[in-house]
């Protein structure tokens, strides 16, 4: 009996030996990601060749997006400043440095950065979401991690060993950008009241239906067409951007040229370029407060506000927007698109719509270390 | 009709968006792309399908079907495909059991496109769909589609009003030419539509079966009332011994360009001629109907569709297969902006792209009516004029009209090509 017993012990450390070593030794994991479908009417988007979707890169990502190991300090993760409920932004005008102090930008949305952009931050200073998944990590009043240090407590980590191995085969730098570009790029949102809209599956309100008009149409007195010109910047704004690398920044009015903050123009050198900043995405606008790069505005209807009566005229400001007016004979000596209390509101009424609810609640989405998903 | 701006935004901004990649990328530009309506070719044993072709000659992939999905099991195709203000894609059909339907599409994770399905809407029992133009009554926007075959009878024909978000029928406007009074107007056999302010007009080309009656005037309907308010007759040659029937027609609006008056401008397709009925929106009148084209004059027959850019006009003739343009300024008179673009008979949809260099193109379908070819002994095959099935898509400079290259659909797949429409909407004005 006890030679029997001793030969499944054997057997069964063997078996346990052999699956351990076959695990560690086989190559990556590379399951398509299941039964994925995106809305047509987004446009095509592209995926690195060298880092497809999958579900080993998109669990990954998701682990490392949420894990404040991430952090020179451990306690702050990209979700810190990325929380699902606002739309992956944190409610804040600028977001706070890790001394106590503040960062110079306002937290960007992420939603549908599969399509469009090549350039990333407000700024566009980084030409890939992999390059932009690292910058955050390093910089020294954000996460404070050196990138070195990173990789070896990840290597510490069996689970993150494991998960390295099954999605890029190894524990790496390149490979930690890639899977928290994966994860970014999953992020699709498309179940808002307007893509039901767009799809028949719903109707818009009376006044979500002028707003719709008045966000589509650039004004024209001429023929007596009224609009809030909010398309002419705004055109991707159901993605997260353009695919060509500088469209899709612009100058919007928000200071003179003495404060004008470089903005794209510290990427490029192009003094054609001062004070643009990314012309972001709309989707869940409404939970995304405050807004702009910076914060200033706290409402929408500030937005609206300065949209409508104070752009402040500067050398590289936007000609889409010096032009649009609905009353330019009122000479009131200010540049905005002088609409009337109603068309803002129903401008606003159109952007709740495009709330995305199922995705700011999505469970694939959430902090994977809290919870049952 | 131009599409709106919301639908430039989604269809063809998305598709511009797409300019300026990388050379690696040039080969998966959308924008070159076009869905197509492929007929099955009984004497070939092959099913009627839709599909998304390359269309552009510098691509590897020209004339390569890049997804392809099978029409519902029936005898006649699907006939004519049409993308909704909010970028909805429809398509009108011949066979009674899917004479409209939606299609799907979305992308797979590699970001192509997929035709994910095909949904037969519920017409009422109106068949035999035709044309669809998304028109406002009321300060409401409907969905109207022309049935050729109506609900059925030697003189059917109707409107199908739809609701744009639910697809359900809102009314069916239909008045039988047997049934109206003397003098009352009536629409027959309606096949193209088009629409300015408060007036919508179709035709009266032929009944479904080609044989028991073909018609010669246009139905104007009040957009108010959503009734038929006066009829028209363009009939004048008769080359073929036969009615007119027109076929697809254009109201032409200063909205198009701001130096055109309106008008009416009408294809007959047994008449082979363009009329032109003048419009004064004042007196919401229309003035006497007179040929401003003819065929047997020009030696040309069976014109068809209307495609405009920004400042041409295109009409298809599908004999000998040469599509003629006009000044779009100058409209509703055909001043003619250039040589023909000499096609291949049956010439009739077209798209307008650029390809990867930025060279202006424009691709013709050329085929008539889906129907099979007699020498084939196909038994679909009408030959009551000869020879307009190429079943091809030629692909042409726009500037100088020279074919670069041509898609020959029967045979590299064994099928017909009925219908073709741009990935992301031809962005043009189309028929309407």
């Amino acid at each position: 009996m006890r030679r029997v017993l001793l030969s499944l012990t054997a057997a069964a450390i063997v078996a346990v030996a052999g699956w351990v070593l076959w695990e560690r030794a086989r190559a990556p994991v590379a399951t398509p990601i299941a039964d994925f479908s995106a809305p047509f009417v987004f446009g095509r988007f592209s995926v690195p060749p060298d880092n497809p979707l999958t579900e080993e890169s998109f669990i990954l990502g998701r682990h490392l997006f949420y894990d404040p190991m991430l952090s020179g300090n451990n306690e702050v993760s990209c979700a810190t400043c990325h929380v699902q409920a606002l739309a992956f932004t944190d409610g804040r005008a600028k977001s706070p440095t890790l001394s106590g102090g503040e960062l110079d930008f306002s937290s960007m949305s992420l939603a549908n950065l599969l399509w469009g952009q090549e350039r990333f931050f407000w700024d566009g200073r980084a030409a890939s979401l992999e390059e932009q998944a690292l910058l955050p990590i390093q910089h020294p009043d954000e996460m404070g991690q050196n990138l070195d240090n990173l990789i070896a407590e990840l290597q510490a980590s069996g689970i993150y060993r494991k998960m390295f191995r099954r999605a890029y085969g190894s524990v790496s730098a390149e490979n930690t950008a890639k899977a928290l570009a994966t994860f970014m790029r999953m992020l699709i949102s498309s179940e808002s009241k307007y893509d039901k809209y767009l799809r028949g599956e719903v109707r818009l309100t009376a006044q979500e239906e002028h707003g719709r008009k008045l966000f589509m149409a650039h004004p024209d007195t001429k023929v007596s067409l009224r609009g809030g010109n909010c398309i002419d910047c705004h055109s991707q704004f159901l993605t997260s951007g353009f695919r060509d690398a500088l469209d899709g920044f612009s100058n919007n009015g928000l200071d003179p040229d003495e404060a004008l903050p470089p903005g794209l123009m510290a990427v490029t050198g192009n003094p054609a370029h001062k004070g643009f900043f990314k012309v972001p995405t709309l989707r869940n606008i409404a939970v995304t407060a405050p807004y702009m790069h910076d914060g200033r505005f706290e409402t929408l209807e500030d937005v609206m506000d300065h949209y409508n009566d104070g752009i402040v005229v500067s050398d590289t400001l936007s000609p889409l927007i010096l032009e649009a007016d609905n009353a330019p004979d009122n000479g009131q000596g200010t540049v905005g698109l002088r609409m009337t209390p109603e068309e803002m509101q129903a401008i606003i009424a159109f952007l709740h719509t495009l709330t995305d609810e199922a995705f700011l609640t999505n469970p694939n989405f959430s902090d994977p270390f809290h919870g049952d998903t | 009709m131009k599409f709106s701006y919301i639908a430039q935004s989604i269809l063809i901004g998305t598709g511009l968006a797409l300019m300026g990649m990388s050379p690696a990328l040039a080969q998966n530009r959308e924008e070159s792309q076009g869905m197509v309506l492929l007929r099955g070719l009984p004497t070939l044993d092959t099913s009627h399908s839709i599909a998304i072709v390359e269309l552009d000659p510098e691509s590897d992939r020209f004339g390569e079907i890049l997804s392809e999905v099978e029409q519902p099991d029936m005898e006649h195709p699907l006939h004519h495909l049409y993308y909704s203000p909010n970028g909805r894609l429809y398509s009108t059909g011949l066979d009674p059991s899917c004479s409209l339907a939606e299609i799907g599409l979305s992308r797979d994770s590699s970001g192509a496109p997929v035709i994910s399905g095909i949904t037969c809407l519920d017409t009422q029992g109106q068949m035999v769909g035709e044309d669809i133009m998304w028109a406002t009554s009321n300060g409401q926007e409907y969905m109207f589609v022309t049935f050729m075959g109506g609900v059925g009878g030697d003189d059917g024909g109707t409107v199908g009003v739809f609701d744009p978000q639910t697809n359900e029928i809102v009314k069916v406007i239909e008045a039988r030419k047997s049934q109206v009074g003397e003098g009352e107007p009536y629409i027959m056999y309606p096949h193209g539509i088009s629409a300015f302010e408060d007036r919508m007009v179709v035709t009266s080309t032929v009944h479904p079966d080609l044989t028991t009656g073909v018609g010669n005037m246009l139905t104007i309907i009040d957009l108010n009332t959503l009734e038929p308010i006066e009829n028209i007759v363009v009939e004048k040659e008769k080359p073929l011994n036969f009615p007119s029937s027109p076929v697809e027609v254009l109201f032409v609006r200063p909205t198009m360009h701001p130096e055109i008056e309106p008008a009416i401008l009408a294809n007959t397709m047994f008449g082979f001629e363009t009329w032109k009925v003048p419009y004064d929106a004042d007196s919401k009148s229309f003035g006497e109907a007179e040929v401003i084209y003819s065929g047997v004059a020009n030696e040309t027959a069976v014109p068809l569709e209307f495609y405009g850019s920004e400042d041409e006009l295109f009409i298809s003739h599908a004999l000998p297969g040469v599509v003629k343009r006009y000044e779009l300024a100058a409209l509703p008179e055909l001043v003619s902006s250039g040589p023909d673009i000499v096609a291949d008979p049956g010439a009739h949809h077209m798209i307008f792209f650029t390809s990867a260099s930025g060279r202006d193109l424009i691709a013709i379908q050329n085929n008539l009516l889906n129907l099979g070819n007699s020498a084939d002994e196909d038994p679909t095959d009408v030959d009551f004029i000869a020879d307009l099935n190429a079943h091809t898509i030629s692909v042409h400079d726009l500037e100088t009209g020279e074919r670069i290259a041509t898609i020959d659909f029967k045979e590299r797949y064994n099928k017909g090509v009925d219908n073709v429409e741009g990935l992301f909407g031809s962005g043009f004005v189309h028929h309407h």
